[in-house]
Parts: C-alpha cells; sequence; structure tokens
C-alpha cells in the first residue's frame, strides 16, 4: 500500500522535475555567459599584456590552435588512459579491501587504523618518494591515482557491507548457501549502492589528482599542457587546458556518474525501502 | 534431562525429528561485558511430521530458539539434535520462514523462490518449471516477474513460505511469520499453511506470540516462560486437521477450551497440567 502511494507520488512530480531541469540549464548558460562577458571586457579595458591576462577570445584561438595540431587531442587521450586505468586499478584494490573490512572484524580491527593513518597522508605528500622510487612517468601517476580512487571506494564499501540487513544473509544462508555465494548473493548486491557512491567520490578525487600528478611526473597529457604552456608564456594555452578540465569533468559527472549512481541508489533505496 | 511430566509423557509416540535438551543461550555484548540470557535450560522435542506451535510473550526467547535450531546460533549449553545427530551450522534441511519476509529486493519472485535451487547449480529451466508449480501452490503465478516492494505484505510471506518448500527442507521453522499481516489475510494464510502442510512430510515449528494462532495451527503448543524462555507446558490439540478452517472452528467448542487453557498459562494463570 505504501508502495502505490510513493509511486503516484512520483508519477506526479515528473512534469515539476522536467521543467526545474530545464530551467536550472538556462540559469546555468547564463552564469557562465554573463562570466565570459565579464572576464572579456576586464581584458580588453585594463590594457595588460596578453601572456598576464588572456582575453576569452585569446583563449579560444589557443584552443583552435590545439586543436588544429591535434597537440589537445593526443595530450586528452594520454590523461583518459591514465585516468581509467587509475580508476579501474584503485576501484578494483579499494572493493576488494572493502569487502574484505566489511565481512571480517578481525580484519577491520588489524588493519583499520593503519588504513586510516594511510588515507590521512595525501597522495601529494607521496609523489616525491614515488618519483625517487619510480621516476617521472606512467607508473608514478598510476600509483597517486591508485591511491586516491582505493580510499573512497573501500570505506564506502567497508560501510555499506556492513549495513546489509542481517536477516537477508540468515536467509540465503538457510537455503544452503556456502560463504562466496552469501557474498554474492547478498552481500555485494546489497552493498552495491554505497560501491558506486565510493567510487564517484574517488573518481572526483582522481581527477583532480590525475592533472597535478602530470604537472609534476610527465610529458604528455592535460596537466603537462597547463604547467609548460605557463612556462612558455602561453597562458592562453594554460587557460585552454583548465578549461578543458574543468568541461571534460562536467560531462563525466553529469553525463555518467551521477545518473549511474541515481539510477542504483534510488531503485536500491525504494526496495530496501519496501522490503522493511 | 529437565524433562517435564507433560514431555516425558508424549516424546516416545512418534519419533523425534528435533530433541533440544537443557539449552541455555546467551547474548554477548561486542566487548564481552554484558551477558544476557536468552533461553534458559529449554527441553523440547519436535516429531516427525508434526506441527508444533510454540508461543510466548515477546523477549522470553522464540526467535533465538529458531537462531539456534537453523544453526544461526551456538548454545552455551545444552545439545541440539536433527534426528539424533548434532546441529552445527545453517543447512537447507532446514528451511527458515522470518517475519520480515527477507526476500530479495533486486531479484524477481520466481527468481527469489527458485533461490535454493539456483544455489544448488539447478539449470534455470528446471528450476524456473519448479518455481512455478510453487507458484501456483501459493495462488501467486501472475506475479512471477514482480518485484517484492510490489506485493502487499501477505503476498511477500507466501513467497517467502513458496521459496523454503520449494528448497525441500525436512523441517519448516517460521518465526511470527504472519504477524505484520493484516488481519484477513493473516486468516487465510494460516488456512493455506494448514493446507500445504497436511499435504507434505514436512515438519514445522513455528513460533507466535498469538495464542489462537497457535492453537489453530499446532498439533501441539509448547508455552514457554517469559524470558529467559523455559518450557512452561505442551498442550496437546486434539482438533482433525480438515476442521483447520475460521469458519468452522470460530464456534468450536473444543477450540475455545484449549485457546483459554493456553491463554491462562501465558499469562501466568494456569498450571502445567
Ligand atoms: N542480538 C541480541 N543481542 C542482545 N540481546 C538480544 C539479542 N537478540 C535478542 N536479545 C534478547 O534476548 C531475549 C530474547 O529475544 P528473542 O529471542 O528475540 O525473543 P522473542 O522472539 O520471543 O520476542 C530478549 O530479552 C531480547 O532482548
Ligand atoms: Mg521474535
Amino acid at each position: 500500500m505504501s508502495v502505490g502511494a510513493g509511486a503516484s507520488f512520483r508519477s506526479g512530480a515528473v512534469g515539476q522535475v522536467a521543467f526545474r531541469r530545464i530551467e536550472r540549464g538556462v540559469l546555468g548558460a547564463a552564469g557562465v555567459a554573463g562570466l565570459v562577458l565579464l572576464w572579456q571586457a576586464a581584458a580588453s579595458l585594463s590594457g595588460v599584456p596578453r601572456y598576464f591576462f588572456p582575453s576569452p577570445r585569446d583563449v579560444a584561438g589557443a584552443f583552435t590552435v590545439l586543436l588544429e595540431k591535434g597537440i589537445l587531442p593526443a595530450y586528452l587521450a594520454d590523461s583518459a588512459g591514465r585516468y581509467l586505468a587509475g580508476i579501474g586499478l584503485g576501484t578494483a584494490i579499494g572493493l576488494a579491501l572493502g569487502l574484505a573490512l566489511g565481512v571480517s572484524r578481525r580484519a577491520a580491527s588489524m588493519f583499520g587504523p593503519l588504513l586510516n593513518f594511510f588515507y590521512a597522508i595525501v597522495e601529494v605528500a607521496w609523489i616525491p618518494i614515488f618519483v625517487i622510487w619510480w621516476g617521472y612517468g606512467l607508473r608514478t601517476i598510476l600509483v597517486a591515482l591508485v591511491y586516491v580512487v582505493a580510499f573512497p571506494v573501500l570505506f564506502n564499501t567497508q560501510a555499506a557491507v556492513r549495513a546489509t540487513p542481517r536477516v537477508l544473509i540468515d536467509a540465503v544462508r538457510a537455503l544452503g548457501a556456502s560463504p562466496r555465494q552469501v557474498l554474492g548473493e547478498v552481500i555485494f548486491p546489497a552493498a552495491l549502492p554505497g560501491i558506486i557512491t565510493g567510487f564517484r567520490v574517488g573518481a572526483g578525487f582522481a581527477f583532480r589528482g590525475l592533472i597535478f600528478a602530470e604537472m609534476i611526473a610527465a610529458k604528455n597529457g592535460i596537466g603537462y599542457l597547463i604547467l609548460t604552456s605557463a612556462a612558455n608564456h602561453a597562458t592562453d594555452r594554460t587557460i585552454a587546458g583548465m578549461i578543458v578540465v574543468g568541461t571534460v569533468w562536467l560531462v563525466i559527472d553529469q553525463l555518467y556518474l551521477r545518473p549511474f549512481e541515481r539510477v542504483t541508489v534510488e531503485r536500491w533505496g525504494v526496495l530496501r525501502h519496501a522490503e522493511e | 534431562m529437565a524433562a517435564l511430566p507433560a514431555e516425558a509423557g508424549a516424546g516416545s509416540v512418534a519419533a523425534s525429528k528435533i530433541t533440544i535438551r537443557g539449552l541455555s543461550i546467551d547474548y554477548v555484548s561486542e566487548d564481552g561485558r554484558a551477558r544476557h540470557r536468552a533461553l534458559e535450560d529449554l527441553s523440547l522435542e519436535v516429531r516427525e511430521n508434526e506441527f508444533l506451535s510454540v508461543v510466548g510473550p515477546s523477549g522470553c526467547g522464540k526467535s533465538t530458539l529458531i537462531a539456534a535450531i537453523a544453526g544461526f546460533l551456538r548454545p552455551r549449553s545444552g545439545s541440539l539434535l536433527l534426528d539424533g545427530k548434532p546441529i552445527g551450522g545453517p543447512g537447507a534441511d532446514r528451511g527458515v520462514v522470518f517475519q520480515e519476509y527477507a526476500l530479495l529486493p533486486w531479484r524477481t519472485v520466481l527468481d527469489n523462490v527458485t533461490l535454493g535451487l539456483r544455489l544448488r547449480g539447478m539449470p534455470r529451466s528446471e528450476r524456473d518449471r519448479i518455481g512455478r508449480q510453487f507458484l501456483e501452490m501459493i495462488n501467486l503465478v501472475e506475479a512471477a516477474d514482480k518485484y517484492p516492494h510490489q506485493l502487499s505484505g501477505g503476498m511477500k510471506q507466501r513467497v517467502a513460505v513458496a521459496r523454503t518448500l520449494a528448497n525441500q527442507p525436512e523441517v519448516m521453522l517460521m518465526d511470527e511469520p504472519f504477524a505484520a499481516v493484516d488481519a484477513q489475510s493473516r486468516m487465510t494464510l494460516q488456512e493455506e499453511l494448514v493446507r500445504i502442510w497436511s499435504q507434505s512430510r514436512l515438519t514445522v515449528l513455528f513460533v507466535t506470540h498469538s495464542v489462537e494462532e497457535a492453537v489453530f495451527l499446532g498439533d501441539r503448543v509448547a508455552v514457554l516462560t517469559p524470558g529467559p524462555g523455559r518450557l512452561k507446558a505442551m498442550i496437546d490439540i486434539d482438533i482433525p486437521r480438515r476442521q483447520r478452517r475460521w469458519a468452522e472452528l470460530g464456534n468450536n467448542l473444543l477450540f475455545a477450551t484449549l485457546r483459554q487453557r493456553v491463554l491462562d498459562l501465558v499469562r501466568g494463570a494456569g498450571t502445567p497440567p
């Protein structure tokens, strides 16, 4: 009965939600346009040298050149490869550790304090040592990314595993499930919304970490572009790179991560709620 | 050991499916300091193919008893035997139906019903065929592809019963399965349960705080003391299975008498027979 009421509430709200989304899009675009105009006016009126404070027009020019020369696509591909490898590996490690620590109290007691200790040391603090161990290059960047992704995935997974309703585990055990089947049939699906939340947080951390790591330890990629362009007084390229970073994240987050999280968390949430 | 007179008289009639002797169970807090005794020196026999109701006030340890027989909990002392062999842990020979239904929210009704068969590696076509038979038994064939949250409480509990039966246990342990269901559906479910069980060779241990339900369903009714639970009395319910319908029992004198007797025992007024 409560389910029916919830469903009708939902369908009634759909029209409003669509309207709000359009309204939000228009307002967001207006905000961007306003900022660009303000920037152009400031750059034209201030009269400072281009390399010191490039205008939007300069940046757009730099962007076109970077595209035409193929630099931007190549660097984007470099960054994307590192990013995907880093979050893939980091998620796998965080997930495995999170499941283990969520299931076993003993493992949690043994490794919990240690993990918290390492979590407090930001990846930035590790990079000098990573560079000594592995030099400037892919390995250092990858390890740094894995480091930042693994923690949020681990902690969220662990908490979600802990929150699995006891009665579901008992029910499946009484049907003859082995420990591994309990994990696959109950604990993993029940923890999935938490795992996805952790993944989204980790993907965000890794994206920022990637640009930073590329500024220190790479000879290509968007982070490298931002750093070297500024060093060569090609400030318009630096800003073009920064805009690419912000835009790419916006696209990843809005088009992939948020809808993905919303769908699973909501669907599971409704189901869980109805089940209890 | 601490056998009560009622038990000593009745225990030898049929083979014992589950034998519980001197069972004590403690809940220990995480730091190990606080201890709470949920069951104390409980002795009880469940006979082969009988329907045993266990009734007692809430908090007397009924769920603890179910969890112990299911193998989720370890006794502090005493013994728990199934067919004369000690119970070491959970197993498919003992199915459990929980008050909270405990269906997997991310699986369809049919997949929930066939869960035990899947765990054993039975191929999909075969287990779906069996699953549909059990859905037919509980009149829910049309709900096969729905998800649990789309069902009412009564329907969910029928699915949970079907899931347990499809797994073909020897014993079905039921922990206040109809307590969260509305009154009309509950009566229907109780009648359906009698019908299903009469057609099977199952041994059922049914735990409830409702005296009426315990007497309506049980071959015998075990009354527990308030916590920590011990066996207070065992009452035989000599009402034939085909008469176990609410329309018939509503003004059945024997039913009314037995119900009153059990009620007095639960409330502490009566003395064990
Ligand atoms: N996990 C637990 N930890 C501590 N005490 C518990 C736990 N589960 C039950 N108890 C206590 O044990 C006693 C028996 O509980 P339970 O078996 O659930 O009773 P019933 O099912 O008859 O209501 C109660 O006093 C209850 O508070
Ligand atoms: Mg209970």
